[in-house]
């Protein structure tokens, strides 16, 4: 039997580092710029549900913003896009249709874990409390 | 029973078969396909394809969805190919509006789809490696893969689902400094697939198991309509970004690979040649990438009404001919119908004579060779529009008789 053409490669492998990412240990090198968490900057949302109308897996549903919170005078119904990122297939389609430019886009992509995560914590963090 | 010539009884042997359901779920099979194969002791005599696993109902949930939202519905018919099925539905739309984007976004277009291309090949070339037992192979091939992932990740902001294509352009725009990091990216893959196209043609292991195995004469692969690179690894040049030349194929320029062999071989080394071609385009694109405009359309003002009518768009996907046919009755927010026909639907489904004369082992060789894509073609629903009639056919009638 002829000697195996991958042999030489194999041999040369065995000098170099692995190339398996131990995540989540080590974090996996991302672009900037990949879509990952998206929210909406409640100082800027109007409440308009245009987002909500155009998500292709219904991922976010229109929440009256929790009392304590100073809302815009822009926002007259007090409601906000919660988006449930477990449904969520990060399209950025509702960052894209979104009349007053109000979503923020991150590359946080390590969310995955035994709870249900949405929104809520990213988008109130944006609104001031009332003292 | 009683002869002349003495003889009082007569025994009949019957010829032995064995069925051996290969799939649903099977180690074999990266994908849910009932393979239902009849055995003459090692040797194929009958082979049956059953389907139906993974239907999903996307055609119907298109129905039911707005326009832009069907857009990433989509795309997620299959993960692999989630480009080409958004640029051809796409463009289905874009004939109905008589839109055509701008030169920079063609180019951009095509570029997404060749990089999925590549990445698709060398996937299932990787997967062959695997199903013939090298397993080496495999893990080499899919740490190069990654290259390309990694383009596609600067380019569309994500490594598989890209949802690059939107009416009239694409979602993301390249700057200068990315378009160095793509190049950099395929001129060092480009060495890589190079090897590998040469380890599958010289090593001793890939040739055993894959020459002369599932051969496909060139007759059966025009009466069995079956198309891309099955086709063209039997001699059939058939490739519809050279008949139709839609977005910027007019352009670019580019071989249609064919090879004469017609086994699984064949197949595999068009895929090769073919991940080399759309390297050369990948890079060609980015050299001659024209600035006559932006290539991103504002999304808020995109029509929100599609006029009247019915389009019928084709690309030439990772595994052949993929066509989208678009109805729009001019009123409603919704298509009145979206049909899709994808090709691993014909080329799983009507190559069941494939397998006969092969033995047990090379099954799995055979049908990998056919690159399947299971969550592709599981919509088998046909409605007669021209009658204005709905009926139900046959699988055996689908496939045009020649199950």
């Amino acid at each position: 039997m002829r000697r195996p053409k991958i042999l030489g490669l194999v041999l040369r492998n065995f000098a170099k580092r692995p190339a398996t990412i131990q995540y989540p240990r080590v974090k996996t090198p991302i672009e900037e710029d990949s879509r990952g968490v998206q929210y909406a900057d409640l100082t800027k949302c109007t409440g308009c549900t245009l987002c909500a109308l155009e998500c292709p897996a219904d991922a976010i549903t229109m929440t009256p913003i929790p009392q304590g919170y100073e809302v815009t005078a822009k926002n007259p119904r007090r409601i906000y896009p919660l988006i449930d990122y477990s449904k969520c297939v990060f399209c950025y389609r509702c960052v894209k249709v979104c009349p007053v430019n109000a979503y923020i886009v991150t590359s946080k992509y390590d969310i995955a874990g035994p709870t249900r995560i949405s929104s809520e914590e990213y988008s109130l963090s944006t609104l001031k409390k009332v003292s | 029973m009683v002869c002349n010539m003495g003889v009082t009884k007569v025994i009949e042997v019957p010829i032995i078969t064995a069925e051996i359901p290969i799939g649903p779920q099977h180690p074999a099979l990266h994908e849910p396909l009932l393979l239902k194969v009849y055995a003459d002791g090692e040797e194929i005599i009958r082979a049956e394809v059953n389907t139906g696993y993974n239907h999903r109902g996307v055609e119907k949930l298109c129905e039911k969805n707005t326009f832009y939202r069907d857009l990433f519905i989509v795309g997620r018919v299959c993960g692999i190919c989630n480009t080409v099925h958004a640029n051809c539905y796409v463009r289905a739309l874009e004939y109905l509006l008589d839109a055509r984007p701008n030169n920079r976004a063609r180019y951009l277009r095509v570029l997404a789809m060749e990089l999925e291309r590549i990445h698709s090949h060398m996937l299932i070339n990787a997967v062959m490696a695997e199903i013939v037992g090298f397993d080496t192979l495999f893990m080499q091939i899919m740490l190069d893969r990654e290259r390309v992932m990694k383009a596609k990740e600067i380019l569309t902001g994500n490594r598989v689902l890209a949802d690059y294509m939107i009416v009239g352009g694409v979602r993301r725009d390249i700057d200068e400094v990315k378009r160095a990091r793509i190049r950099d990216l395929l001129l060092k893959l480009k060495p890589r697939v190079e090897y590998y196209k040469k380890v599958f043609m010289e090593d001793e292991t890939i040739v055993k198991r894959l020459v002369d195995i599932g051969v496909l004469k060139p007759v059966d692969v025009t009466s069995h309509s079956l198309v891309g690179p099955v086709a063209r690894g039997s001699g059939v040049k058939i490739d519809s970004r050279a008949s139709d030349r839609y977005d910027a194929y007019d352009e670019i320029p580019f071989n249609v690979v064919t090879r004469t062999e017609g086994d699984s071989w064949a197949r595999m080394m068009v895929r090769w040649d073919e991940t080399l071609e759309a390297i050369n385009m990948c890079l060609y694109i980015l050299e001659k990438l024209p600035f006559d405009g932006n290539p991103v359309p504002d999304e808020k003002r995109l029509p929100r009404v599609i006029p009247h009518g019915e389009s019928y768009a084709r690309v030439e996907a990772q595994r052949g001919e993929l066509t989208y046919y678009v109805m729009s009755d001019g009123r409603s927010p919704s298509p009145y119908r979206v049909k899709i026909r994808t090709p691993s639907f014909n080329n799983v489904i009507n190559s069941a004579f494939m397998y006969v004369g092969l033995s047990i082992a090379d099954v799995p060789v055979a049908l990998t060779s056919l690159d399947p894509c299971i969550s592709c073609m599981e919509r088998v629903t046909v409605i007669d529009l021209e009658k204005n009639t709905r009926y139900k056919l046959t699988l055996r009638e689908l496939a045009g008789g020649k199950v």
